[in-house]
């Protein structure tokens, strides 16, 4: 066991004009997550500290926030990795509803923006619909998207024009625009075509490097830029 | 009275994990309007964390599957104290929901001729799980919530419900707050569909997320419906075990459908040693044969690591118990041994469990493709819950449904692997058009004003108590710690009893708990409004495991460590009597017709 400093943005909706840092000294094993650490504050020392959670495994992806300067999901990062010295805030780019919590309808409304949901309007057969291992491969990686939105945040081009679509609702279109089986593609590429689509990406890698999913969300949005300029997502 | 917002739907959905979203989506389907409540964000629920699959009868892999099959190993696997009739249902049903999900887009693994492949797994006799990857909870959500998101469904997010609202005998609606303002809301609805999922908070070491406080079955008892079954509380045999931080998270059974085997610290595969009866034909003689089966061998019998969670679970507790566990108190799952198999084994375990191999090596700094994980059992799903009618999925209160984890009756005493993502498919459905159904001919009707007064007043009273009153925390964690010696994997009679006087001492300090601050998103308040359920689902569940005397299924007695017959005729009932208390009944099972009869005998 070592004792450890975090220091935490808090804001009060109620009571603060402005974000305030509080500190608190916590004592942690290395092997303790940062989630564990915040709750040990939010059970013994202030239960009003306020942070989302659900699954606590990495998957549901409520936890994402600032650790160290960094995006990352709280419930996966060691303590022993981020020093005695900790700063946790909440994602950058939406209103900070109360403490860590931040406003997440923007985000959803760009998910939504890019018709996220499986488009092919003639009758599937009678069993499944028939796909490759191959074209089952094409998209996987982007299918692993928890919609946590540590890329969106982290997108400098996200931080100056928050009218961009942003990354994770690039990675969501890219699922079903290389789906053999989806008859949308070309809807979503005009979508994306736009001015606040995918042309605003400067291929800053800040994206691929905080999602905690690994998708190389980069990559993914090259592959959109370039259907679009060939006109197609099959070639 | 503090000032409430009012909404009205036709019919409102609590929950929104897969079992709420399906729900929501059948009833919007027939043309009513529906409103869906989550705890947490749109998409964050618990089913997100499924890994292995859902199971149905599609035979791609081995065309000798039928429902008929599936419905046998459900039966076998909750040791016939099932409601048959869910049971048939479900196993009939599934290939067509999996197929739905598979028409709205989900991705799934495919055969090598392009159809949804399908993957092994406890109790069940043939591959029978779609899935991908390891990730399929968050595949189905994800799918079931865009299909959703443009169909007209409104979704009340971070939104927890307090009471129910009746009109006579009929549930009429709902009343909660939003978390983020603290504000009180009205759901006005012709019908209520409970899908709030599990009860994994009452215990310390748990696979389940912060929801899981038993909210549907609390709301549901107190609006006058049975429980049932509450005593079968599935423990998942195989939990992380160390670090400590991360105790209860889940190790998919995924890893032994992929052939990974249990060991002991003696280096012994264990689970040999014993293999219940009525499972000896169906299990490997030797752990050739059991390779030969995770590999796809048709004619070879499933290795004992794929017996029930129940037994698989009690076998890892016995090791322990007498000495043969791991350092930190499990034992050893190793899958990193197939090398002795497989030519490009890493790559192989890599590719087939990809959130296995990261959840170690992030946490544990374990690289699972080369040295073995500790592993040890962890609360994992209620089996028991919300009685309902099989073909229509409501309660025993008009008006109220139920769907998924806190609905009773299809797993009976211990359920299958990927049971759970198909028993959510099915019944979300059905409870979705019978609710839908209901509303058409119900409509909500004139709201009780004192009731809705004395549940703002109740819900508010832990901020006049402020810091007089003791925190919500201490007392959620008193109560699982208590739950998880008293009433865990292995129960005794005077250990419940000790329970039992825990909870009232518990019920008390409960009634006195404080919070400060303000009632924006505060999560010490909603704690202390979590509680009253966690005591309410833990107390039914004390009473009926004292009731059972006998073990069976995911219920171990050490007092009565046999399987007893008179004990296989009924189903523990638990609702809320005169006066306020807890009353336990028995209902009788109603006898298999002989069309099920006879699949059972066929399939011994």
């Amino acid at each position: 066991m070592s004792m450890v400093t975090l220091r935490i943005q808090r804001f009060n909706p109620e009571a603060d004009a402005a974000p305030v840092y509080r500190e608190y000294t916590v004592e942690v094993d290395p092997t303790d997550r940062v989630l564990d650490t915040l709750n040990a504050v939010k059970w013994y020392q202030d239960g009003t500290l306020t942070y989302r959670r659900s699954c606590a495994h990495g998957v549901c992806g409520s936890d994402a926030m600032r650790i160290n300067g960094v995006n990352r999901l709280a419930c996966k990062v060691l303590m022993r990795d981020v020093g005695a010295q900790v700063t946790v805030e909440p994602l950058m780019g939406f209103r900070v509803i109360k403490d860590l919590v931040v406003d997440m309808e923007p985000f959803f409304a760009q998910f939504r923006s890019v018709l996220p949901f499986f488009i092919n309007d003639a009758r599937p057969p009678e069993r499944e619909r028939l796909q490759s291992v191959e074209d089952r491969e094409r998209f996987d990686d982007t299918t692993k998207c928890i919609l946590c939105a540590a890329c969106t945040t982290s997108c400098p081009s996200f931080w100056a024009n928050e009218d961009f679509v942003g990354p994770a609702a690039i990675v969501n279109a890219h699922r079903f625009i290389f789906d053999t089986r989806d008859a949308a593609a070309a809807e979503r590429l005009e979508i994306l075509n736009d001015r606040e689509g995918v042309w605003r990406c400067r291929t800053i890698f800040n994206c691929t490097e905080a999602c905690p999913r690994e998708i190389k969300i980069t990559k993914a949005i090259g592959e959109v830029k370039k259907a679009i300029l060939y006109g197609t997502a099959r070639a | 009275m503090a000032g409430y917002e009012t909404v009205e739907h036709d019919v409102l959905v609590i929950g929104a994990g897969g079992a709420g979203l399906r729900a929501a989506i059948a009833a919007a389907a027939e043309g009513v309007s529906v409103g869906l409540v989550c705890k947490s964000l749109l998409g964050k629920a618990h089913t997100v964390m499924a890994e292995g699959g859902a199971a149905a009868a599609m035979g791609n892999v081995d065309d000798r599957d039928s429902w008929k099959v599936h419905f046998a190993d459900t039966m076998r696997g909750g040791q016939y104290l099932n409601n048959w009739r869910m049971a048939e249902l479900h196993a009939q049903e599934a290939p067509d929901r999996v197929r739905e999900l598979e028409a709205w887009g989900a991705l799934f693994d495919r055969t090598p001729d392009g159809r949804i492949l399908q993957r092994n797994f406890g109790g069940h006799r043939y591959p029978r799980l779609a899935h991908v990857g390891d990730r399929t909870g968050l595949e189905m959500i994800r799918t079931l919530q865009d299909h959703g998101i443009h169909q007209g469904i409104d979704v009340h997010m971070e939104v927890t419900v307090l009471t129910l609202l009746r009109d006579g005998d009929r549930v009429t609606g709902a009343f909660g707050y939003d978390r983020e303002r603290g504000r009180f809301r009205l759901f006005r609805a012709g019908a209520v569909v409970l899908a709030t999922g599990g009860i994994g908070r009452a215990y310390k070491i748990t696979s389940n997320s912060w929801e899981y406080t038993g909210d549907g079955h609390a709301l549901a008892y107190h609006a006058g419906a049975a429980l049932m079954d509450m005593e079968f509380v599935q423990f998942h045999p195989t939990g992380m075990v160390w670090p400590p931080s991360v105790r209860g998270i889940l190790v998919t059974e995924g890893v032994r459908g992929e052939g990974g085997v249990l060991i002991n610290s003696e280096g012994r595969r264990f689970m040999f040693d014993d293999i219940p009866e009525n499972y000896r034909g169906q299990t490997a003689d030797d752990a050739e044969e059991g390779w030969r089966y995770t590999q796809g061998d048709k004619d070879a019998r499933r290795p004992p690591e794929l017996l029930t969670r129940d037994h698989v679970a009690r076998c890892i507790v016995r090791e322990v118990r007498e000495g043969r566990g791991s350092p930190h108190g499990g034992v050893y799952l190793d899958i990193a041994w197939i090398a002795q198999k497989l030519p490009d084994a890493k790559a192989h375990i890599r590719k087939k469990l990809p959130s296995m191999y990261h959840q170690f090596k992030q946490l544990a700094e374990i690289d699972i493709t080369s040295e073995p994980m500790e592993v040890g059992p962890t609360t994992h799903y209620m089996m028991g819950g919300i009685r309902v009618d099989g073909d229509t999925q409501m309660s025993t209160v008009p008006g109220l449904f139920a769907a998924g984890e806190c609905a009773a009756g299809l797993h009976g005493a211990n359920r299958l692997g990927g049971n759970s993502l198909s028993d959510l498919l099915v019944f979300g459905k059905r409870a979705g058009e019978s609710a839908a159904r209901f509303a058409r001919e119900n409509r909500a009707s004139t709201v009780d004003e004192a009731a809705l007064e004395a549940a703002a007043r109740e819900a508010l009273a832990p901020f006049d108590r402020g810091t007089e009153g003791e925190g919500a925390y201490q007392v959620q964690h008193d109560l699982q710690e208590m739950m998880q010696d008293l009433v865990g994997i292995v129960r005794r009679e005077d250990e419940m009893e000790r329970a039992l006087e825990g909870l009232a001492a518990l019920n008390e300090r409960a009634a006195r708990v404080g919070v400060t601050g303000n009632r924006e998103y505060n999560p010490g308040w909603h704690t202390a409004l979590d509680l009253p359920n966690l005591l309410t689902v833990s107390e039914a569940i004390t009473r009926s495991a004292l009731d059972r005397k006998e073990s069976r299924g995911g219920h171990f007695r050490d007092d009565f460590p046999e399987k007893d017959a008179a004990f296989s005729t009924f189903n523990t009932v638990i609702r809320k009597g005169e006066g306020g208390r807890m009353e336990l009944g028995r209902e009788p099972i109603p006898p298999l017709p002989p069309h099920l009869a006879q699949i059972v005998e066929e399939n011994r």
